[in-house]
């Protein structure tokens, strides 16, 4: 099984909604131009909240006012959740600006809720459901310092006592925990090393007796510097029983399903920061004159800011490919989902320091109109550790690969449906509970590439392209399928953590060459056109450490022909293209 | 091992011990097949890893959380053979 099912693929035949992309998203209108240093909810007011360490109360208020706690809502609860590519769209606007606020007034409240929303409960969810769409603040109190995500070791306990369970430990490192209507807990309540050791249980933080619970001080970090991350001590804390959502002792399984969703949405919404960054870059280069020239003549420069586009487009079609997949492939998220939280914050970090080279002593000045620039560098990598750093994805891609090699690739696997890369194209309600917790042995997203490698043979420059990245492929089967047993754990030695990584960047690879084929019909020519898709397979190549075929110098020049034209024409460099406020 | 005849607990956990010393890098010898996965340091990744690894031997379905429900080798054996009973019964 790997489509949902065949009107999902008729209907993929169906024209793309895109007139949309001719107006500012509603989220973004409402924010308002962000260089305007005069907006309240603009660039330099969320520098200054930075500096203050207190997320923009403006900020918040207009979230509040736009009721963005719906957006995390199942619409089968009232909200507005019905597509997780969509609801990456709606935060990107949030993420251009602050992801201190996205995170900390946004996406928290999926991290909270997902859990709840992938079990069967539905009294836990219509509670929830009511508290985010009143606009309440959820937090989700999963992990605790000294065990980190390693989620199994998680000592706070729940005891049953009676009708109630008695909580007792502290979490860590908790967003909003101290502010929260709701605390979605992850608890021991069994005794065993086991998977079926925990249990979550969701506290209404009106009723829990605060006498027997105490808030920590606030850990201050370096980035995110304007989140509330704090802690929570349970003193021996009774809770009623029916606290427990979904079955006793099915947290871990709950957590692995809800995850895949925080992940690829996760990732999707912080390629609004990097637009920012490279919309500052791109600007600068285009105003600053340098040996009686703008900074964009100079060839490398072109040459860096093309490249950081081509990474921004790579980073959008696998984060947003993967979104579509928890819909359209919910047996294979349990691999993709990782996959991308692994690479993009990886691909994103290593782009915008080459752009920090452009912008040179800018890139680190706090104030003034290139401000964001750093804010964005110190926000990017705590926001990308938030509830599962690379580490952890890698461990979690890792002993699924052999199967997967063995199984699927280049073994006849059919590719992934049209439906899967259509732009904005609807799909059927986002369900939690479809989500397998594991990938079987189907890899559709990855059969893209040999079959489009084929079908491409022919052309000067993606045939040799395409080609080289299938041998990688054949390659990486050879070393998956040979893996030694101890390299497939969390404990493995590098080379399972190498193996995942060229792993990624061949599904990124795969998501691009999706992306383009199945969207010939777009009305913006640069997507239909080859070059983005020449540059990004040739980052892609030259990211697995091997030799770039040598190709035609005009795709680099039309990549970054697009990037000036969407920078004079204020829309986003993502593959939506949209109009910007 | 996609043979019609149904094979027998011993066998099926005669291959589990072999998979398990496999993952573990260890004699088939040292596996007790009483003895809990997670004692031996087989995770809970790991688990779902063995299921695929049943599935694929023994061409049924598992879920993946198997591992986890019955968390030894004998637990294990006994659920499978049973399973496999039962759908050799149904194909029939």
């Amino acid at each position: 099984m790997t489509a949902i099912d065949g009107h999902t693929a008729d209907r993929a035949e169906e024209a793309l909604p895109t007139g949309y992309l001719d107006t500012a998203h509603p989220l973004e209108t409402r924010f308002g131009d962000p260089d305007d240093p005069d907006n309240p909810v603009g660039f330099a007011a969320f520098l200054r909240a930075d500096e203050r360490g207190e997320l923009l109360p403006a900020g918040r208020s207009l979230l509040d006012t736009y009721q963005l706690g719906a957006e995390f809502v199942p619409a089968a609860h009232g909200g507005r959740l019905r597509q997780a590519d969509e609801l990456a769209q709606t935060l990107r606007p949030v993420f251009r600006r602050d992801a201190a606020l996205g995170l900390g007034h946004g996406a928290i409240k999926l991290i909270a809720s997902a859990t709840v929303w992938s079990t069967a409960s539905t009294d836990h969810q219509r509670w929830l459901a009511q508290v985010l769409l009143r606009g309440g603040q959820a937090a989700g109190a999963y992990t605790e310092l000294a065990s980190g995500h390693d989620l199994t070791r998680s000592t706070v306990r729940a005891t049953r006592d009676g009708t109630q369970y008695r909580l007792t430990g502290s979490k860590e490192v908790i967003n909003n925990v101290n502010r929260a209507d709701s605390v979605t807990l992850l608890a021991r309540t069994g005794d065993g090393s086991g998977s079926r050791d925990h249990s979550l249980l969701l506290l209404d933080m009106s009723t829990v007796r605060r006498d027997r619970l105490r808030f920590l001080p606030r850990f201050r970090t370096a980035g995110l510097r304007a989140v509330h991350l704090g802690g929570v001590e349970f003193l021996d804390c009774p809770v009623p029983a029916s606290a427990v959502v979904g079955e006793l002792g099915g947290a871990l399984e709950t957590v692995l399903r809800a995850f895949q969703v925080t992940k690829a949405t996760l990732t999707a919404a912080t390629v609004g920061c990097f637009d920012t960054q490279l919309r500052m870059v791109t600007r600068f280069a285009l105003e600053r004159r340098l040996y009686h020239r703008s900074v964009a003549e100079l060839p490398h420069v072109r040459s860096v800011l093309a490249n950081a586009y081509a990474d921004l487009l790579i980073s959008d079609c696998l984060s947003s490919t993967v979104c579509r997949a928890l819909h359209v492939l919910p047996g294979q998220t349990a691999v993709y989902a990782p996959a991308t939280k692994y690479l993009v914050p990886l691909l994103i970090q290593e782009s915008v320091d080459q752009l920090a080279t452009v912008l040179g002593a800018r890139s680190f000045l706090r104030e003034g109109p290139y401000g964001i620039f750093q804010k964005h560098l110190r926000d990017l990598p705590v926001a990308s550790l938030a509830h599962s750093g690379a580490t952890v994805c890698q461990a979690t891609v890792i002993p699924q690969l052999p199967r997967l090699a063995r199984r699927s690739w280049l073994s006849g696997q059919q590719p992934a449906p049209a439906s899967l890369f259509r732009l904005g194209a609807p799909l059927p309600e986002l369900d939690f509970r479809r989500l397998e917790i594991a990938a079987g042995a189907e890899d559709s997203l990855l059969a893209v590439l040999p079959d489009a490698a084929a079908e491409l043979r022919a052309d000067p420059e993606l045939g040799p392209l395409s080609a080289r990245l299938v041998t990688e492929l054949a390659a990486l089967k050879a070393s998956c399928t040979a893996l030694a047993p101890r390299n497939r754990t969390p404990l493995a030695e590098p080379i399972g953590f190498e193996l995942a990584e060229r792993y990624s960047i061949l599904l990124a690879a795969s998501a691009c060459l999706g992306v383009w084929r199945h969207n010939q019909d777009h009305p913006n020519p640069f997507l239909r056109d080859t070059a983005w898709l020449a540059l990004a397979l040739r980052r892609l190549t030259a990211r697995l450490g091997l030799p770039v075929p040598p190709g035609s110098a005009t795709a680099e020049q039309r990549v970054f022909t697009e990037l000036v034209t969407r920078e004079r024409e204020n829309r986003s460099f993502d593959l939506a293209g949209r109009l910007l406020a | 091992m996609t043979t019609t005849t149904i094979s027998s607990t011993t066998e099926i956990r005669d291959w589990l011990r072999e998979r398990v010393a496999f993952y573990l890098e260890r004699p088939i010898e040292e596996i007790d097949s009483a003895a809990r996965l997670v004692e031996y340091g087989l995770d809970s990744l790991y688990a779902l890893t063995l299921c695929g690894d049943i599935e694929d031997e023994f061409d049924i379905t598992v879920p993946p959380t198997l591992a986890w429900d019955f968390p030894s080798v004998n637990a294990i054996a006994e659920q499978l053979h049973d399973q496999i009973s039962e759908q050799r019964l149904a194909d029939r």
